[in-house]
C-alpha cells in the first residue's frame, strides 16, 4: 500500500508544522497544568503521601488534613486492640505562629509532631532516619529548604513558635504546605508548642499500619463503629489523601479553573489544528478529486485525512511529552511542586489525541470539495 | 475483477436525449440540449469545439462523474443513471481511466507510487500493483524516471505519469479532457501518440475532449460541438486500424 498520508506528511512537513505545534503545545500546556495542580494540591496531603501508614484516625467529618481536630488519646487503645493493626502512632498537628530572627512578620506555620524513632510511620518517605534522629533534641525543628527565606532562618537558626523557642536542626525537601509553612518536630516539642488547653490528653490523629494493606478498607470500616472513646472516624490513607486534595481543589475554585483552562487550550488547539488540516486537504483537493474520478471512494479519502490527523496528533504528543519531561525536571529541581500521576498523564494525552481527531473530522468535511466533475471545467 | 460488461453492438457509450443545465445566480443556462450519441468500442473519439460548447459537460456525463438532468446514459451496457454514488465509484474504479488537463499528481509520491495508488483500491496484491505500475510507466516511456517526484518531472512527463495512472487499471474506457493544452508542441505530440497507441493496442475506448487541432488527424472519429449540440460527426479513414470492407475510404461526413 502506498502510504499517501504519511508520505505527504513527511514531504509537506512545513504545511503540517502549525498543526503539529498546536497539538504539541496544547499537550504541553495540559500536562504542565495538570502537573502543577496535582503538585500544588498534592502538597495538601503530603502528610499522608509522605508517610507509610495505612489508616488515618481523626475527628469525624474532617475534610482535609490541615483541618484536623483533636480526638481522645484512648482511641489508640481501641486501635491496638484490633488484631489486624500492627502499629499505631500519634500525629499531632498544631496550627501556630512563627516569629523568625529576621523581620519577616508573623508567618502561619503548621507544626507536625511526629514519632522520631527510625521506624516511625509519619514522614517515613520524606525524612531520612538521620534527620528524624535530630528531632529527638528538645525544641528541634526541621523546615523545608524552599521555606527558609519565608521563615528568615538558616540551619541552626533560632526562632519562636507561639512564643516557644525552637531551633532549626535540618532542612527537608518536598514538604511544602498549602496556605502556610510546614514545620516538623517531635511529638514532645509539638505538644509544648500547642497552647490550646483543650488539647491536653488529646491528639489530632492516630495513624496505623495493618498486616495486610489490601484489607485496609475493610479494617477501617470495622474500626469506625466503636463509640466508647469519644467521636472519631477511620479512613484509609488513600481516601483521606484524596479527600484533602479534593477539598483544596474545590475550596479554592481551582478545579473549575483547571477545567476552564483545559477547555480553552482544547478549543484553541483544535481551531489551529483543524484549520491547518483543512488547508492541507484543500491544497490537495484536485489530487483527491482525481483519485475519486478513478473510482477511489470518498470513504477511503476520508481515511487518508484521518490518518494524517492521527499522525499529527501522535507527533505532537511525542513532542509535548519530551518537552513536558524537561520542564518537569527543571521544575522539580527548583522545588516547584509538580506531580503527575499515570492517570492524569493518560487523560492529558487522550485529550490531545481527541483534539487531533476532532480536527481531522473537521478537515474531512472539506473533502466535499473534491468533486471530480470540477476538474473538467 | 468483475466480469467486464460489454455492449453487444460494439457501442461502449450511449447517450439518449440528454439535457443538462446549470444555474448561476438567477440565470439558468442550458449546456446540453437533447443530445444523443453512440461512442464505439475501441475507437479514439475526439470531441472538439469552442470553449463553453458543453464538451466537458458531455464528458462528465458520459463518464459517470455527473448525472444528466434528463435522458439516459449507458456505459458498457450499464445504465449509469440508476446508480448511486457508491456504485458509480465502483464502476469507475473497475472500468474507467481519466486524464485531466492539470496533471493532479500528489507532490509527495514518486511516479511509480502515483500509478500504484489507485491499483491498491482495485484489490491488487502489492507486488502485482508494483509490476503493473512499472509496466504502465514503461509503456509511456518513463521507465527510467519512475522513482522521481512530480517536482523533478517536466510537464509532458507529468502528463505521461497521469496517463500511466489511468492506464494501469486496464480500463475499457479512457476519458481525457484537454490532455495536451498545458503542453508544448513536442510533449503534446508524445501524449497524442500515447493515446493513439492505447486505443490501437489495448482496444480501449478513448474519448478525448480537446480543441487541439493536432489531435484531429489521430482520431477515428471527430465530433464537433457548438451550443450544446453536435454540429458535425466526421468519421475519418481509420488512422488506427486497417480499413475494413465496411468502411468507405476517405472521410465520411454525416449530418448530426
Amino acid at each position: 500500500m502506498v502510504a499517501l498520508a504519511r508520505k505527504t506528511l513527511i514531504y509537506e512537513w512545513r504545511r503540517f508544522l502549525p498543526a503539529i505545534l498546536a497539538v504539541g503545545f496544547a499537550g504541553l500546556l495540559q500536562l504542565l497544568q495538570a502537573a502543577l495542580v496535582l503538585g500544588i494540591f498534592g502538597s495538601s496531603s503530603v502528610y499522608i503521601t509522605g508517610s507509610s501508614a495505612d489508616l488515618w484516625v481523626g475527628y469525624p467529618g474532617t475534610q482535609s488534613v490541615n483541618l484536623g481536630r483533636a480526638i481522645d488519646n484512648g482511641v489508640e487503645m481501641r486501635l491496638r486492640m484490633d488484631p489486624a493493626v500492627t502499629k499505631v502512632e500519634p500525629f499531632q498537628w498544631v496550627d501556630s505562629d512563627w516569629r523568625g530572627p529576621q523581620d519577616t512578620g508573623g508567618v502561619s506555620v503548621f507544626v507536625s509532631g511526629i514519632d522520631t524513632r527510625p521506624d516511625g510511620m509519619m514522614f517515613s518517605k520524606a525524612l531520612s532516619p538521620e534527620l528524624r534522629a535530630r528531632l529527638v533534641e528538645p525544641d528541634a525543628v526541621i523546615v523545608d529548604r524552599a521555606d527558609l527565606d519565608n521563615l528568615g532562618v538558616g540551619i541552626g537558626g533560632v526562632a519562636a513558635i507561639n512564643g516557644h523557642r525552637v531551633r532549626v536542626v535540618g532542612v527537608s525537601s518536598g514538604l511544602r504546605a498549602l496556605g502556610g509553612v510546614n514545620i516538623v518536630a517531635s511529638l514532645d516539642t509539638a505538644r509544648r508548642i500547642d497552647t490550646a488547653p483543650a488539647d491536653s490528653n488529646r491528639t489530632t490523629y492516630f495513624v496505623a499500619r495493618v498486616a495486610d494493606p489490601s484489607q485496609a478498607h475493610d479494617i477501617a470500616r470495622r474500626l469506625r463503629g466503636a463509640a466508647s472513646f469519644g467521636r472519631y472516624d477511620v479512613w484509609t490513607a488513600k481516601s483521606f489523601a484524596h479527600r484533602s486534595q479534593m477539598y483544596w481543589m474545590l475550596d479554592t475554585g481551582a478545579g473549575a479553573g483547571v477545567l476552564f483552562l483545559a477547555g480553552i487550550v482544547f478549543l484553541v488547539g483544535a481551531v489551529i489544528t483543524s484549520q491547518t488540516l483543512v488547508a492541507a486537504v484543500v491544497g490537495s483537493v484536485r489530487e483527491y478529486a482525481t483519485l475519486n474520478a478513478l473510482g477511489v471512494g470518498v470513504g477511503a479519502l476520508r481515511r487518508v485525512v484521518m490518518e494524517q490527523a492521527f499522525w499529527v496528533g501522535a507527533i505532537g504528543l511525542v513532542g509535548s511529552m519530551a518537552l513536558g519531561a524537561v520542564f518537569l525536571l527543571v521544575a522539580s529541581h527548583y522545588s516547584v511542586p509538580v506531580a503527575l500521576s499515570p492517570v492524569a498523564t493518560l487523560a492529558c494525552l487522550a485529550l490531545v489525541m481527541a483534539l487531533a481527531i476532532v480536527s481531522g473530522l473537521a478537515a474531512m468535511r472539506s473533502l466535499r470539495r473534491a468533486d471530480p466533475a470540477t476538474l473538467l471545467r | 475483477m468483475n466480469a467486464r460488461p460489454s455492449s453487444p453492438s460494439g457501442i461502449a457509450l450511449q447517450a439518449r436525449g440528454i439535457h443538462k443545465s446549470f444555474v448561476s445566480g438567477r440565470v439558468r443556462s442550458s449546456v446540453l440540449r437533447d443530445l444523443s450519441i453512440d461512442i464505439e468500442t475501441g475507437e479514439l473519439t475526439l470531441i472538439s469545439g469552442p470553449s463553453g460548447c458543453g464538451k466537458s459537460t458531455l464528458l462528465a456525463i458520459l463518464s459517470g462523474l455527473q448525472p444528466p438532468d434528463e435522458g439516459s446514459v449507458h456505459a458498457l451496457g450499464e445504465d449509469l443513471c440508476t446508480y448511486d454514488t457508491r456504485k458509480l465509484e465502483r464502476f469507475r474504479l473497475h472500468h474507467t481511466g481519466f486524464v485531466f488537463q492539470g496533471f493532479n499528481l500528489f507532490p509527495a509520491l514518486s511516479a511509480v507510487e502515483q500509478v500504484e495508488l489507485p491499483l491498491h483500491y482495485l484489490g491488487l496484491a502489492p507486488s502485482e500493483a508494483k509490476r503493473r505500475a512499472a509496466q504502465s510507466l514503461e509503456e509511456v516511456g518513463l521507465g527510467p524516471r519512475m522513482r522521481l517526484r512530480p517536482s523533478e518531472l517536466s510537464g509532458g512527463e507529468k502528463q505521461r505519469v497521469a496517463i500511466a495512472r489511468a492506464l494501469a487499471k486496464e480500463p475499457e474506457l479512457l476519458f481525457a479532457d484537454e490532455p495536451t493544452s498545458a503542453l508544448d508542441a513536442a510533449n503534446g505530440q508524445i501524449v497524442i501518440d500515447i493515446l493513439h497507441r492505447i486505443a490501437r493496442n489495448h482496444g480501449t475506448t478513448v474519448l478525448c475532449v480537446s480543441h487541439d487541432p493536432r489531435l484531429v488527424s489521430h482520431a477515428d472519429r471527430v465530433l464537433t460541438m457548438e451550443d450544446g449540440r453536435i454540429l458535425s460527426d466526421r468519421r475519418q479513414q481509420s488512422p488506427l486500424r486497417p480499413t475494413t470492407g465496411t468502411d468507405t475510404p476517405g472521410t465520411e461526413e454525416t449530418a448530426p
